[in-house]
């Protein structure tokens, strides 16, 4: 049972809800996928516009928990406001904290990204940092309070998959009772299922699943892939040996003589 | 009075937020303000005096990953 | 039997104009005139195979119609040069990706590239071209079409409140209903139109990029609209700095000549979409109302007008959604 600040999660898929073709797609994929969880952000709204906030009321029909983001913050400044504005409008002191430190590879700033934890977890926030696979950045996250950690495995968006699952196991090895979720870079089914099977605690996806070709077969894939790389770490992966080893038992076999 | 909301000069009646998001039709629960940077709560609307020049942001959901 | 239709985006001249060529008496009421639309705005590539990447089969084939429809009625706009994509050397992923999903082109190689518009000669290693598509400049075949209904009859009047005199009444306003319609969302498009003499295209350009894809369109008289599209917002401001300089950054990747070129115009427009981005015709007793074109206007109102004149002739009662 998958336990994120004390709330059960059903499953270990996290959906994330940009990118899909359309609303009708999206609201199908988050219902083939069973993801628990979806994230969503913040943008400007238009002064006098009466129609309200189509996607507010999408997102209220999943019935889902919500993991507002910090998309798009630089600044340890920017990153607390958002997070203030995303817990006022959500209702959840659950935020997903990104700090970009590179615009190209957008990868997080960690120095920013511990400080703004910091600030945050005072404030009665509940931090999902978008982190590194660094250990000792990690360390520091846990230790300003941080219940979860969200290292990327390739750049966001980049579909590359698990380019260090040494790094992976490392992490997984240092923090064990910490939950680990794979929040960036994972660009397949076989993919997730094979940090599932490093011991990992679930997988949050957008681009795999929004930009695929049918997003809500692909958000079913990915919900299979995680499920079956999760068994497959409980069941006890067998290690990869050098010989042959016969599976099937010797003892009792007819011998056959050549004339 | 003339502030700034999402970056627009926008001319307002209204002295403290509440009324100024009333005033631009910002109705329901669908967003967030912040004032001059500073996060202000739903709850402080009525009691946030808007001052000239003010800059408010006002931020609803969006699609995000 | 008398029509009036609602509306002067691509959506209501085309209704009226398919009404008209079934010898119904139209009326169209435009109270704000052509330049309030988000067909205004439009790109005006006529592209069913290009777009057919984010959309569902169906719309191909809609298209393809679509392409027809402007050419039997406006043959001297429509430029029937096809649509050439092109991606950044570090992006050619996006090729492979572009063309497993759509159908109707071939790959080009550099030179072939550099056949096709000598002016991007050496720039990208390959492409992909869409021969069978099609653009035009949709201001003008706006404006076309508004003067074939003028001859043919067909008066344009400001207000609408003379609703009880007509026998049906088409609601072709678009963005307009976004208040009134819960279903409908605003999706936000940007353009920019720009002139130089020192670039010259004589179709269609999109450029692929992970993040920021985005298309060139030739128009008359060395001027070059730019634009890009897809933001999930129904905010109507001006175009932002990050916008501009992203479609600048895309222009001069492009060509940098662009980068001496006057910019004239920058515009938004804000596309009422349904839920799967696909049009639809609700009628209510005399009413009809045809909206939800999202991106694709141009391509989609011959269609949507088509079953809109059959639904008037034949009287049929039902809702019509694609």
């Amino acid at each position: 049972m998958l336990r994120l600040y004390g709330q059960v999660i059903s499953s270990r898929l996290l959906l994330g809800t940009a990118q899909y073709p359309s609303p009708a797609i999206l609201e199908e994929a988050v219902r083939c996928s069973a993801s628990n969880v979806i994230t969503v952000s913040l943008r400007r709204e238009t002064a006098g516009c009466a129609e309200g906030n189509r996607f507010y009321e999408l997102m209220k029909r999943f019935r889902t928990y919500v993991l507002p983001n910090t998309a798009g913050c630089s600044s340890v400044k920017e990153a607390v406001l958002t997070a203030e504005l995303a817990r006022d409008l959500f209702k959840t002191n659950w935020i997903k904290l990104e700090v970009i430190g590179n615009q190209d590879t957008l990868q997080p700033d960690v120095f920013a990204l511990v400080d703004a934890t910091k600030i945050l977890i005072e404030k009665g926030f509940e931090v999902f940092p978008y982190t590194t696979d660094d250990l000792s950045v990690a360390s520091k996250l846990i230790e300003v309070g941080c219940k979860v950690l969200m290292p990327l495995c390739a750049p966001i968006g980049s579909a590359q998959g698990p380019r260090d699952t040494g790094c992976l196991r490392a992490m997984r090895a240092s923090f064990p009772d910490i939950p680990l979720i794979v929040d960036a870079g994972v660009g397949r089914p076989s993919h997730a299922a094979m940090i599932m099977e490093l011991g990992f605690d679930a997988i949050l996806l957008n681009t795999a699943v929004a930009k695929a070709e049918d997003p809500v077969k692909m958000a079913k894939a990915f919900a299979q892939a995680i499920d079956a790389g999760r068994l497959g770490f409980q069941a006890g992966l067998l290690e990869p040996r050098d010989i042959a080893v016969s599976s099937t038992p010797v003892i009792g076999q007819a011998v056959f003589y050549e004339a | 009075m003339r502030v700034h909301v999402n970056g627009e000069e926008v001319d307002v009646r209204a002295s403290f937020l509440s009324d100024l998001l009333n005033e631009l039709g910002f109705q329901g629960d669908w967003f967030a303000t912040a004032v001059n940077n500073e996060f202000v709560a739903r709850d402080e609307h009525a009691s946030k005096r808007i001052e000239e020049n003010d800059r408010i942001e006002v931020l609803s959901p969006m699609q995000g990953g | 039997m008398k029509i009036l239709v609602k509306g002067v985006g691509v959506g209501g001249l085309t209704v009226a104009y398919e009404l008209l060529s079934h010898g119904l008496d139209v009326t169209v009421a435009c109270p704000e005139g052509l330049a309030g639309s988000a067909s205004w705005c439009a790109g005006g590539m006529l592209a069913p195979y290009c777009e057919g990447e984010h959309a569902p089969k169906i719309f191909e084939k809609l298209g393809l119609y679509g392409i027809q429809w402007w050419n039997n009625v406006l043959p001297e706009d429509v430029v029937r040069h096809g649509t050439l994509v092109l991606a950044p050397r570090r992006a050619h992923f996006e090729l492979d990706r572009f063309a497993a999903r759509t159908k109707g082109h071939s790959m080009l190689s550099a030179d072939e590239i550099a056949t096709l518009e000598p002016d991007l000669a050496g720039r990208f290693q390959r492409g992909l071209f869409f021969i069978s598509e099609a653009h035009f400049d949709p201001r003008q075949a706006l404006e076309r079409l508004m003067i074939r209904l003028k001859q043919g009859g067909v008066s344009f009047i400001v207000s609408t409140e003379q609703e009880v005199l007509y026998d049906f009444v088409i609601d072709a306003t678009g963005s307009s209903r976004l208040p009134l319609d819960r279903n409908l969302r605003g999706v936000r498009g940007e353009m920019l139109l720009i002139r130089t003499k020192d670039v010259h295209l004589s179709r269609p350009v999109r450029l692929l990029h992970p993040r920021i894809p985005l298309y060139v369109v030739p128009r008359k008289e060395n001027i070059f609209m730019i634009g890009a599209t897809m933001i999930e917002s129904h905010n109507n401001r001006l175009m932002s700095v990050r916008s501009m300089m992203e479609f600048l950054n895309a222009a001069y990747a492009l060509h940098p000549a662009f980068s001496e070129a006057e910019i004239i115009e920058t515009g938004v427009g804000i596309r009422p979409a349904y839920a799967n981005n696909f049009p639809r015709i609700e009628r209510k007793q005399k009413f009809f109302f045809v909206n939800g074109f999202y991106r694709h206007g141009y391509l989609l109102a011959p269609e949507m007008a088509r079953r809109i004149a059959h639904l008037v002739l034949h009287a049929e009662s039902e809702n019509e959604e694609l």
